[in-house]
């Protein structure tokens, strides 16, 4: 009787050692470093990793994906990433989510961003204090005209509640106010700016990375890029003006982040100092964004250690 | 009756406090709504044909088998996310009414539909805190079937033995009412909730609530400890049911989180009939109450993020305090597997029932599970 149920436990032990062990024998792949997250930094992130890439052949291949900084973040606490990239801070659900998890992140600035409010070229309205654009995107106000532009109703463009962008804005701009329900929803920058372009009426918000074309150093044709100012009081700044982003003059500039699950692996941290390196802010520069100063710069250096 | 009163009250309290708190009257996002299926398919092979349940002999099983398909779950869920701190959920599950025990084959044996979430979900009561109102899901599976994540796979050690023990563990996965969870601090967070009692299955039958709740600690990030703790009055006589749990949650190594989850559950409805000498030599006839109760040991390992998971997981369960022979322990070992996109997995797992009667014998079932949600 014992033999006969011990052979049992021994049949099913085998069982579930081969259907345990056997995927592991199968799953040889090459190490890659996954980076997932923020929209605004997708392409530029890409950027760096193919000239890191072709820099370096023999280190472990990059592969960058979006979705948003909520997706990015996500990601970095279900450990299916290796580096987060968020244009936003950790929410505190986030971070205790992540304190539950045993996800210490480390975060690094990468570039800094001055978040650009975009009309169609053919608004005559050059200038926003931050209170009326906050008014716009909530809904409070809902024509041209009363913010000093033409007479015709605002076509609001905007994110969805993934981005960080979005929550950027919101807590920011909007004082953490809910977004109108007239805002059309784009899945990414990119397609915000295409909606602008095509939209007389319209408003949007992108990193500065995106407005300007990169053949003429000039913003893309068909878009105008508003100067902002605190108040209505304030002088008014461009994004496009590195000092003004750099001191706090231009009201809506921010820093964008890449996190990692503690101290990087080798491979990661590698990555990252070729992006925080003089290369890797050159690129950054060359995107549109703006490289980071020396107050990130110590920042960044005390994380990897 | 003090306790319906008290609940009555904190009930109408609530919704006062929601109908007055301009909730309703907030500017909201366009509505981000969603539809969603999710679906179990298995095909179960039958190891063994002397077992409990994989019995194959007519004489004992008079609609034997060996392997079989069978939809064991399937989901269709509407999800609507009305503003950054409200959303809305309602969830029909289709449970298949022919579990591992039920061999009728009777033509009516279908996957029928029934509500199983129906809840608002508002974010805005107090910081970092989620209050749910309606057919929600109950703290007392949530916890560790989070940290299991592959329901697909098996319930969880409270929820899966009801069915092939009868231990009659009056806990649901889901009920009406209200539960709030939330944040203290990233080391200190809660759960309460008052409900029916009477699960999704039924509605109310009673003038009683149940009341749930649990502490969480989290002392150093990766290492969580729940206790949790419910009481049901069950009658007007002096009648209760009382379940205390608790869970504890490592996940302090990459890619590697070990769980293990112990309960105990008394009902003063549940007991015995014995036959006991009253100290003159005569027999007579007591209830004998007894505990339900069980420990659980599981852990998942990532080899690929993402794509490839190996599990593993240990049950002991005890239906009868007071008859170890009903005692019965399960091992359960897969892997699941993501190999093109997350909307579909393969998970193939072995289930290994041991008993410790020895007139029942050991079951080996080997499943592959299709999981596909879109």
């Amino acid at each position: 009787m014992f033999y006969a149920k011990f052979k049992k436990w021994i049949a099913g032990a085998e069982l579930a050692l081969a259907v345990v062990f056997a995927p592991i024998l199968i799953a040889q792949g090459k190490k890659m470093i996954q980076v997932k997250g923020s929209d605004t930094m997708v392409n530029l992130v890409q950027i760096l990793a193919e000239e890191y890439m072709a820099k370096n052949p023999k280190a472990a291949p990059i592969a960058v994906l979006g979705g948003g900084s909520g997706t990015g973040i996500t990601a970095l606490i279900n450990g299916t990433c290796d580096i987060a990239n968020h244009s936003r801070d950790f929410s505190t659900k986030e971070f205790n989510q992540a304190w539950e998890r045993g996800v210490k992140p480390r975060v690094f600035a990468i570039a800094v961003d001055g978040l650009s409010i975009i009309v169609n070229e053919k608004n005559p309205l050059n200038q926003l204090a931050m209170d009326q654009v906050g008014a716009i995107y909530r809904g409070d106000v809902k024509n041209w005209r009363a913010v000093g532009g033409p007479a015709m109703p605002i076509s609001l463009y905007g994110r969805q509640s993934n981005s960080g962008t979005y929550a950027f804005l919101q807590e920011h701009v909007l004082k953490n106010k809910n977004y109108s329900p007239d805002v059309k929803e784009m899945n990414g920058s990119a397609q915000i700016v295409e909606g602008v372009i095509a939209d007389a009426a319209a408003i949007g918000y992108v990193g500065v990375g995106y407005v300007i074309d990169q053949a003429t150093g000039k913003p893309l044709k068909g878009l105008k890029i508003l100067n902002i100012s605190k108040d209505e009081k304030s002088p008014a700044a461009s994004p496009l003006d590195k000092d003004a982003v750099e001191t706090g003059k231009y009201p809506i500039a921010r820093a964008l982040w890449q996190s990692t699950n503690g101290k990087p692996g080798a491979e990661a941290a590698t990555f990252l100092q070729f992006e925080l390196g003089p290369e890797g802010q050159k690129i950054v520069e060359r995107e549109g964004f703006y490289s980071i100063g020396a107050k990130y710069i110590e920042a960044n250096m005390k994380n990897f250690k | 009756m003090k306790t319906g009163k008290i609940t009555r009250a904190a009930l109408f309290a609530a919704l006062a406090m929601l109908t007055t708190s301009g909730l309703f009257a907030q500017t909201t996002t366009p509505p981000p709504q969603t539809f969603s299926a999710t679906v179990y398919l298995d095909y179960s092979f039958w190891a063994t044909n002397n077992g409990y349940i994989t019995n194959t002999d007519p004489k004992v099983n008079a609609n034997p088998m060996t392997n079989k398909f069978a939809f064991r779950r399937a989901y269709f869920t509407y999800e609507n996310k009305i503003s950054a701190d409200l959303k809305f959920r309602f969830r029909f599950d289709a449970d298949n009414t022919g579990n591992l025990t039920s061999t009728s084959g009777g033509k009516d044996d279908k996957l029928r539909p029934f509500m199983k979430h129906l809840y608002l979900d508002w974010a805005g009561l107090l910081p970092n805190s989620s209050l749910k109102i309606g057919m929600t899901e109950t703290l007392a599976f949530k916890i560790a079937e989070d940290r299991w994540g592959l329901r697909s796979v098996a319930k969880t050690l409270v929820d899966g033995y009801n069915d092939i023990t009868g231990a009659g563990v009056r806990v649901s996965s889901a009920d009406i009412g209200v539960n709030l969870t939330g944040a203290i601090s990233k080391e200190l967070r809660y759960g309460a909730m008052v409900m029916n009692g009477e699960g999704y299955s039924h509605p109310e039958l009673n003038k009683y609530k149940k009341f749930g709740g649990y502490l969480q600690v989290v002392p150093v990030p990766g290492l969580n400890v729940w206790g949790y703790a419910e009481y049901e009055k069950l009658s007007d006589k002096p009648e209760a049911a009382k379940m205390y749990k608790v869970d504890v949650y490592f996940d302090m190594i990459a890619n590697l989180n070990i769980t293990g989850e112990w309960f105990t559950y008394n009902s003063d409805q549940k007991y015995n009939k014995i036959q006991q000498d009253d100290g003159s030599g005569n027999f007579v006839t007591i209830n004998k109450h007894f505990n339900s109760g069980g420990y659980s040991i599981f852990g998942t390992y990532k080899i690929i993020p993402d794509t490839l998971q190996v599990f593993a997981r240990y049950d002991g369960y005890q239906p009868d305090s007071t008859n170890g022979a009903k005692n019965l322990s399960l091992i359960i070992a897969g892997a699941d597997w993501t190999p093109i996109q997350s909307s579909w997995k393969i998970q193939p797992h072995v289930w290994f029932y041991n008993y410790k009667s020895s007139a029942k014998k050991s079951d080996v079932i080997v499943n592959v599970t299709f999981f596909l949600s879109f």
